[in-house]
């Protein structure tokens, strides 16, 4: 994600095909593995059905990433400050059931992330007719984004000790 | 199970196997220190690590979960506190990645159990209180299994606390939260549990994280889905089984005592517990988080001595301070070549039955700690 986000920085310009490609395979890698994992495991177990869903949206989103390489950069843009937005918002309804939930001070790191992932989406729409300034609001997104998830691994999680 | 269970009632049983009391300090001792004796512990000690009869909360956040991080996982949690039911398990239509975890579902009774109380016969008394402590966790963590998964430790959100109402029951929901530092709420049935993880292998999905601590509480009945299950329900009366867990270690105790000529499975019926089954029961069914105060009386009253409270490290100096070629005959000397043997056991069994989840064992890693 902090490479994508320098990528994207430094050349405004051609970046996003690769993000893109790069964004499509993971993504593809990410859907079959969960596939495989459903009819393998996930389809014995009760409410496994979750993980088929998964795989099969995961999949899509592949296939939808790669197909975007062909259309003009501003709806390129668009996908991918969607999906910023839907992230950020999903970042937000986690924070809000952590502090319902009294899971200590963790959600004020989330409800930051989303809402800051909502805002970098909004400035991307105002901005939406400006392509490079677009993208560097983008870029210092994600970059943003990084740096947050990387913080998010070193901090502790609760979890039930087993005697 | 807790300090409870595993030192003070332990300690009754014990005693009501028929050992001294200096003797049933032992063994309830080692039954406790199965929960503490973690690779720091070792490590403090200069001891050998892989001696481990648990991992602490840190030890299991960094613990790696690729397939060597999962092999030392399961080598702990699977010998240690969720001793497998049946390693032969049979289901039709799954395959044998989905099978060697569904075996590894711990659950009393089983034919490792008997093994493992043979075992201990004619062995320290370390080795009897590993035992014990194998033995009780069978009852309290059935369902569960020592290994990271999703699709066997996963379970839906509906979990619903069976109580008293009237002469009947009536079932009331439960509320789980994610803090492990707010303690339970037992008027209010709201619960700590793990987090759900989407990931096969995440440390959250070991054992009974997702049902919290509910497993560990005595008085606690309940009804939950678990993911294995195939949709159908499971009701866990822990008053009923904790009792059962108590008779079977007096009857194991006093097979290793040579007092009895057989030790069979499902045999609850223990002469020296019978007159104590009111007393017994009313500890069990008491709503409270530890009933450490409870089993301590009730210990002191059929012994007549005091139970000194557990203390970690009781026994360390003598352990540090004794020379090399004489650590083995200490007492977390004795703890650790038990420990050692009864791994090996355990990891042996579940190679034998083809599933390398606990690593490569060969079988006479075994006979060689024995010896030795």
């Amino acid at each position: 994600m902090l490479a994508a986000g320098g990528l994207v920085l430094f050349i405004p310009g051609d970046s996003y095909l690769l993000l893109l490609t790069f964004l499509a395979l993971v993504l593809l890698f990410s859907g079959i593995n969960t596939l495989i994992y459903y009819f393998t495991m996930a389809r014995f177990m009760t409410g496994g059905k979750i993980m088929l869903y998964k795989g099969i949206i995961v999949l899509n989103f592949s296939i939808l990433t790669a197909s975007l390489v062909d259309v003009p950069r501003i709806y390129v843009l668009m996908y991918l400050i969607a999906i910023h937005a839907f992230s950020g918002l999903v970042e937000i309804l986690r924070a809000l059931e952590a502090k319902r939930y009294g899971g200590g001070r963790s959600w004020h790191l989330k409800l930051g992330h989303g809402l800051l992932n909502l805002g970098m989406c909004i400035l991307c729409c105002i901005f939406i007719k400006h392509v490079k300034t677009v993208s560097i609001i983008y870029a210092m997104g994600i970059i943003y984004s990084a740096i947050l998830t990387i913080a998010a691994a070193f901090r502790k999680s609760d979890l039930v000790y087993i005697q | 199970m807790q300090e409870d269970f595993h030192y003070y009632a332990t300690y009754c049983a014990a005693i009501l196997a028929g050992y001294s009391h200096e003797e049933s300090m032992e063994i309830c001792y080692s039954a406790q220190f199965v929960d503490m004796c973690s690779k720091t512990y070792l490590a403090s000690i200069k001891a050998p690590l892989s001696a481990a009869t648990t991992q602490l909360q840190l030890e299991m956040m960094d613990a790696r979960t690729d397939i060597i991080g999962l092999q030392e996982i399961t080598r702990i949690w699977a010998s240690f506190h969720f001793l497998p039911k049946d390693l032969y398990a049979k289901k039709k239509w799954r395959p044998k990645v989905y099978m060697n975890k569904y075996r590894l579902i711990c659950g009393p009774n089983s034919d490792l159990m008997v093994k493992m109380v043979e075992l201990a016969k004619g062995k320290p008394l370390q080795n009897v209180g590993i035992a014990m402590h194998v033995l009780a966790d069978t009852w309290a963590h059935a369902y569960y299994a020592g290994t990271p998964s999703l699709v066997i430790n996963g379970t839906t959100a509906e979990f619903y606390e069976i109580v008293q109402d009237g002469d009947g029951e009536k079932e009331i929901p439960i509320h789980f939260r994610h803090s492990a530092s707010t303690p339970d709420d037992l008027d209010k049935h709201i619960f700590t549990n793990s987090l759900y993880q989407g990931n096969e292998k995440s440390i959250m999905n070991l054992g009974h994280g997702r049902a919290g601590h509910l497993p560990d509480y005595s008085f606690a009945k309940y009804r939950f889905y678990p993911a294995w299950g195939d949709y159908g329900d499971i009701v866990k009366d822990n008053p009923s089984d904790y009792y059962k867990a108590f008779c079977q270690m007096v009857y194991a105790m006093k097979y290793i005592r040579e007092k009895e000529l057989f030790f069979e499975k499902d045999t609850y019926h223990v002469p020296e517990v019978a007159p104590y089954r009111k007393r017994i029961d009313q500890i069990l069914r008491k709503r409270q988080i530890i009933a450490c105060d409870d089993w301590k009386a009730f210990g002191e009253e059929l012994s007549g001595q005091t139970i000194e409270d557990f203390d970690i490290d009781r026994f360390k100096s003598e352990y540090i301070e004794v020379a090399e070629e004489h650590k083995k005959d200490t007492f977390l000397g004795k703890f650790i070549d038990g420990a050692i043997a009864h791994k090996a056991m355990v990891s042996n069994e579940i190679s034998s039955s083809g599933s390398f989840l606990a690593g490569f064992v060969q079988v006479k890693i075994h006979d060689k700690i024995s010896k030795s």
